[in-house]
């Protein structure tokens, strides 16, 4: 679960709120299963520059799961926009997933 | 550091009002396959070939396995080709003209009534079908991404036109004659084109995506997909040209085999995916799944049963009978009773919780049903099907009677349930 960040105690913070939004399948948040890559924040334009990805391309559960980043970085750090970047490249793999996110998985 | 790219990269989902109709009204089909069942036992101790037979036959394989497999299709369709379905309005069409045709075909296959509720409830089925066929090839040229999984569901689509032309031309056979031989001789190749080249294509195809993704599996083998697609279609080819130009009985074991391997081989792929999950914990319901591609054997032992017998010019009617409600009522069946509380949760979540989720606590998609009237559900279920193989094999009356019962309580249990998701209110204000 590294997180690349310009700011580590608002990425902290971020990353704190973020552990609210679950993968609705795995039931696991998008924190512990690592796909958060990259969280800057630019207080000069007040944006939020968040890059992530999804367990797999094809996640039909993909839109809710951005779309509730979104809401709870926005909520969170009021005034600021936040851009946030989908990538696949590298793609998302299981060995990103944090070792509290291990554990649960392997109830 | 990382390439980024835009959101473009989402899948987009197809809209819950194309894809729920679909599920509704398979779930009632299945309701009412089973109460047709109820007054109509007594047909399956009698010769296959039978008008009430034929009428649960069409409502199990078109009402129930072709509708649900046609709005969970139309809900893939971006996952599988990785861009948007065309056309919700095709969709609408689709679904609009098959829910329409198939009680025709029904009507006129339960009353033997072969003139225009047949021959209209036929068209109607081959206009969807043709409907969705076209829905189809457009989102793939559109989406210019091609994918094996895509071509699985492409090439099972065109052989469901062809099932469902041939069904058309067997249909009006009955009161013109269009075909060189009456439509009993062509019920074998209507039926296994159908089950080999729609069902069994189209599950192998949608199941190779779902399966390792619902496990959260590390396993991926394409290479082993194309082989099994390959086993598959070259199998189905054979089996036509020999059933059209050398119909010698012992020769049917070339297609068979082939399409043996090709399950065994999806067997395999299916438990790669499984022994390489991330989640440990597998849930009922791809538990039923993985069932239920175990259960694709069963079929095929019986046909090689069947096929063994005819080389003594021997058509074991009873065995027929078995074979053809184990694909519908077995394989089909408990591969939807497993799936539908896969997707369909995921469908109505979507919906309800698409613009909520973050906003406060949501349910997991799985607690939108009751999993203890799911675990009944699938108990009475198998109760059902296994009683109803020993009645028809012993050619006894009242044993099919009370499995359809049984049967009957899993149907309602399952439209329970599916109604309970449709009707599933936002928990959160």
């Amino acid at each position: 679960m590294n997180v690349i960040t310009n700011n580590n105690i608002k990425c902290t913070i971020a990353l704190a709120v973020l552990q609210n939004v679950v993968d609705p399948e795995i039931g696991l948040n998008v924190v512990d299963l690592g796909l958060i890559y990259q969280i800057d924040f630019d207080e000069t334009n007040s944006k939020i520059y968040v890059t992530m990805t999804l367990t797999t391309q094809f996640c039909p559960m993909g839109e809710s799961i951005t779309g509730a980043v979104r809401r709870v970085l926005e909520n969170t750090f009021a005034g600021m926009e936040l851009q946030l970047e989908l990538t696949f490249n590298p793609p998302w793999s299981h060995e990103r997933i944090s070792g509290e996110g291990q554990r649960f998985l392997n109830q | 550091m990382f390439s980024t790219d835009n959101n473009d990269n989402l899948v987009k989902n197809t809209s819950y009002k194309v894809v729920l109709p679909f599920y509704l009204y398979a779930a009632i089909s299945f309701l009412v396959a089973t109460i047709l069942l109820l007054f109509s036992t007594s047909a399956f101790t009698q010769h296959y070939f039978n008008p009430k037979t034929l009428a649960i036959t069409h409502t199990m394989a078109l009402g129930w396995g072709t509708m649900i497999i046609l709005g969970a299709s139309h809900q893939l369709v971006p996952v599988l080709i990785e861009g948007r379905l065309y056309s919700n309005r095709l969709a609408y069409f689709s679904f609009v003209s098959a829910a329409v045709g198939i009680p025709l075909l029904v009507y006129g296959f339960y009353f033997f009534n072969m003139g225009w509720p047949a021959q209209w409830g036929a068209i109607l089925i081959n206009a969807a079908i043709l409907t969705y066929l076209s829905n189809l090839v457009v989102s793939m040229v559109k989406s210019k991404k091609e994918n094996v999984h895509a071509v699985f569901v492409f090439t099972a689509a065109l052989w469901l036109l062809l099932t469902t032309l041939i069904g058309l031309a067997l249909v009006c056979n009955f009161s013109d004659i269009i075909l060189p031989n009456d439509s009993l001789h062509y019920l074998p190749l209507h039926a296994h084109i159908g089950m080999i080249g729609w069902f069994l294509l189209l599950v192998i195809g949608v199941g190779s995506r779902l399966i390792p993704m619902f496990l959260i599996s590390k396993y991926s083998n394409t290479k082993l997909l194309w082989f099994i697609y390959t086993l598959i279609n070259t199998g189905l080819l054979i089996f036509i040209i020999l059933f059209l130009y050398f119909p010698e009985t012992s020769f049917y074991f070339i297609p068979v085999t082939s399409i043996l391997i090709a399950l065994f081989l999806f067997g395999y792929y299916c438990y790669c995916s499984f022994k390489q999950r991330i989640r440990k914990q597998v849930d009922e319901q791809m538990k039923i799944s993985l069932l239920s591609v175990m259960m694709m054997i069963l079929p095929m032992i019986l046909l090689i049963t069947i096929i063994g017998g005819m080389l003594f010019q021997k058509i074991n009617s009873p065995l027929v009978l078995v074979y053809g409600f184990v694909v519908f009522f077995g394989w089909i069946t408990s591969m939807i009773l497993g799936m539908t509380f896969k997707t369909l949760p995921f469908i109505v979540w979507n919906k309800v919780y698409h613009l909520k989720a973050g906003l406060g606590k949501t349910p997991n998609p799985k607690d939108l049903f009751s999993s203890k009237i799911f675990g009944v559900m699938w108990v009475v279920y198998l109760a059902g099907f296994v009683l109803f193989i020993i009645g028809i094999y012993l050619a006894d009356t009242w044993l099919p009677k009370l499995a359809t019962l049984f049967l009957l309580l899993a149907a309602v249990l399952y439209n329970w349930n599916v109604i309970k998701m449709l009707l599933h209110k936002s928990a959160i204000p």
